[in-house]
């Protein structure tokens, strides 16, 4: 889960990162208060969970009494199509120089990696694809507690030294939080110091149980109710309802509906145990959406009970056509019962989808 | 055939639950009519002496080595103590740990893997079926009806995807040397690269399949660290950007990790690429 940015300074700031002194408004007028503490010249940031925030007109600068205006006119926008409902207002720092530094997890030695560049800000990502070495990178082994001195002098190269700490601190957080990307962009030099300009904080779905984080997020009702049944499920605009078992298959069978030029209306993954009461719950749902021709059902496993998954499709009794393509244990006694009731069970994936695809158009 | 055979000795961790009770019985089931060992002996802290499908239970992988001679390991452990057990395996001098446990938080994958390699213990997974050696040896939750022995290969991201594959090669008459699902989180034990530079050595596989997916670029890694004849498959070509379908790896990462950039690399090394399972059959006759 991506945090807002004021709860990743939040956490930084725990772990020792300075941050700019700042506050979180929820209407314009607040920002008067807050006027005396953060200084004349303060930056006022939509907490909006958008990449290239800045460059879509959601960080602004205001001087004084103006700062009022200034998050009116803010709190008005919608950046990239996102409503702005909080806005984080800092002092402007004095930036000498801007870096960048992340710890992300790199896939193929899984281990931590950690880059830095000697030139921060939002033209980060051009500048390293424009020239490699403009990113310096290091794995570190998740076996240890801090980036070992060797390794920042690396990472560093002539960067000033009093950035290690900060970076360790980072590194701290990036492990101790679960994280799967902690960012400082820029990270930035003044006279008073260094600083954490702008954070980012990914934390790991997996741990947000043990991390204390709610998932608090915008739900729909079907989301709300593919929530409770333990289902990923994800919404799209096509015509043909998509149910399977495991991640790659459900996947594959909405490559294989795109392939025949047909348009899925869903991504619905029931998980393992695909028993009667889940499976007429998946249906029921994936039948609630509105546009919803046609159904398929995509089930393999040595452990699905075809007589269960059979029974589940019965019980559900929706009004879209149902097309059913499932391998397991009791498949003739699925078969028989989806025949007996006015179903097709079909035997591969390809011929289930372009049945699909012949109901649909 | 590549991991093991037919004389590899199996303990199972937390044996005493629902999946390690149930895929305990299934991968006995497979070693009796293989004439192979199978599980013989089985984990759960505090279940000491009691039996699960004839298979002694032991406090510890310590214990039950002591009586035992196996040198795998198959997780069932809930993913809260998931690390724990993987350690404790790999401490005890357990050499192949296949860890099917889903929702293992990532921090502790990249430790479970570090900690296991200091011990010279090989982690396949989390979040895996495991693997299957047709006539020899099956470790995890594949459903071994599906597979035939054979020469191909096969290597895979997903589960059920796996299943589909194997189910078209073995009804083409396509038998497999081994099937490895190498699980579908962004830290994993062991990698295409590393399964590949298995089926290298091993004489009997002639061809291998590559199941890949939407996220990281893992598939191209290990398809250009192969001297043998591949034919991948990619899923998740029609998944729109940033939305995570399933698997925590299937999420769509800068561009990178997105199927359709992965398939046009793929094709720009020269390697078939099928645009549906039903086409992996036909693809291997063409490169075996």
């Amino acid at each position: 889960m991506k945090l807002l940015e004021y709860e990743a300074k939040q956490i930084f700031s725990k772990y020792g990162i300075p941050v700019p002194k700042g506050a979180l408004i929820r209407a314009p007028e607040e920002v008067a208060a807050h006027l005396p503490e953060l200084g004349g010249a303060v930056v006022l940031k939509a907490q909006v969970d958008v990449g290239g925030r800045g460059k879509a007109g959601g960080v602004l600068f205001a001087e004084g009494a103006t700062a009022v205006v200034t998050a009116r006119d803010l709190f008005a926008r919608e950046i990239k199509g996102v409503p702005v409902r909080e806005i984080l207002v800092e002092e402007r720092l004095a930036i000498e120089h801007e870096y960048y530094v992340s710890i992300a997890i790199d896939r193929s030695s899984r281990q931590p990696v950690v880059l830095f560049a000697d030139a921060g800000g939002v033209e980060i990502e051009n500048a390293a694809q424009a020239d490699e070495s403009a990113v310096r990178r290091v794995v570190v082994s998740p076996l240890l507690r801090e980036i070992p001195p060797f390794l920042m002098r690396e990472l560093l190269g002539g960067a000033p030294k009093e950035l290690a700490p900060v970076i360790n601190s980072l590194y701290r957080a990036f492990q101790q939080k679960d994280a799967m990307l902690a960012e400082i962009n820029p990270l930035v030099t003044t006279p008073r110091g260094v600083y954490a300009a702008d954070a980012k904080l990914i934390i790991d779905d997996n741990a947000l149980a043990r991390q204390g984080i709610a998932v608090n997020r915008d739900l729909s009702e079907r989301e709300r109710e593919a929530e409770k049944h333990g289902f990923s499920y994800v919404e799209l605009d096509g015509t043909i309802g998509v149910i399977g078992n495991g991640a790659g298959l459900t996947m594959s069978t909405l490559d294989l509906i795109e392939y025949y030029r047909g348009r899925a209306a869903n991504f619905l993954d029931v998980g393992g145990g695909a028993d009667q009461e889940r499976v007429m719950h998946a249906v029921r749902l994936v039948a609630s959406m509105p546009g919803v021709a046609v159904i398929v059902v995509n089930l393999l496993g040595g452990i699905t009970r075809c007589d269960e998954v059979a029974k589940g499709i019965i019980a559900a009794d929706v009004a879209p056509t149902v097309i059913v393509r499932m391998a397991g244990t009791n498949e003739a006694e699925g078969r028989r019962l989806l025949a007996e009731n006015g179903y097709r069970m079909l035997e591969s994936m390809d011929a289930a989808v372009r049945a699909a695809m012949g109901v649909a158009s | 055939m590549i991991y093991g055979d037919k004389t590899l000795g199996v303990i199972v961790q937390n044996i005493t639950g629902r999946q390690g009770r149930f895929h305990t019985e299934l991968m006995n089931a497979y070693a009796r009519e293989v004439g192979g060992r199978g599980v013989v002996a089985g984990v759960a802290p505090g279940k000491g002496g009691q039996e699960v499908h004839g298979v002694p239970v032991y406090n510890t992988v310590k214990e039950a080595l002591r009586e035992h001679d196996a040198t795998a390991s198959v997780v069932f452990v809930p993913a809260a103590h998931a690390l724990d057990s993987i350690m404790e395996a790999a401490h005890a001098g357990i050499g192949l740990c296949v860890v099917i446990t889903e929702h293992i938080p990532v921090h502790d994958a990249m430790l479970a893997v570090a900690y296991a390699k200091l011990h010279d213990c090989t982690v396949i997974g989390p979040n895996c079926p495991g693997l299957l050696s047709p006539g020899e040896c099956k470790l995890g939750i594949m459903p071994a009806h599906l597979a035939a022995r054979g020469e191909v290969g096969v290597v895979s991201r997903s589960g059920t995807l796996t299943y589909e594959v194997v189910d078209e090669l073995t009804r083409a008459g396509i038998g497999q040397s081994t099937v490895v699902g190498i699980g579908g989180d962004p830290v994993i034990g062991q990698t295409f690269v590393d399964v590949l530079a298995r089926f290298e050595d091993d004489p009997r596989t002639k061809a291998v399949v590559v199941i890949g997916e939407v996220g990281g670029n893992l598939e191209e890694e290990g398809v250009r660290s192969t001297s043998l004849p591949v034919v991948t498959y990619i899923a998740g070509v029609s998944a729109p950007p940033e939305k995570r379908m399933g698997h925590a790896g299937a999420i769509i990462e800068g561009g990178e990790g997105d199927a359709r950039s992965k398939v046009r690399r793929l094709a720009a090394l020269g390697i078939a690429v099928a645009s549906r399972p039903s086409e992996i059959p036909g693809l291997i006759r063409e490169v075996l």
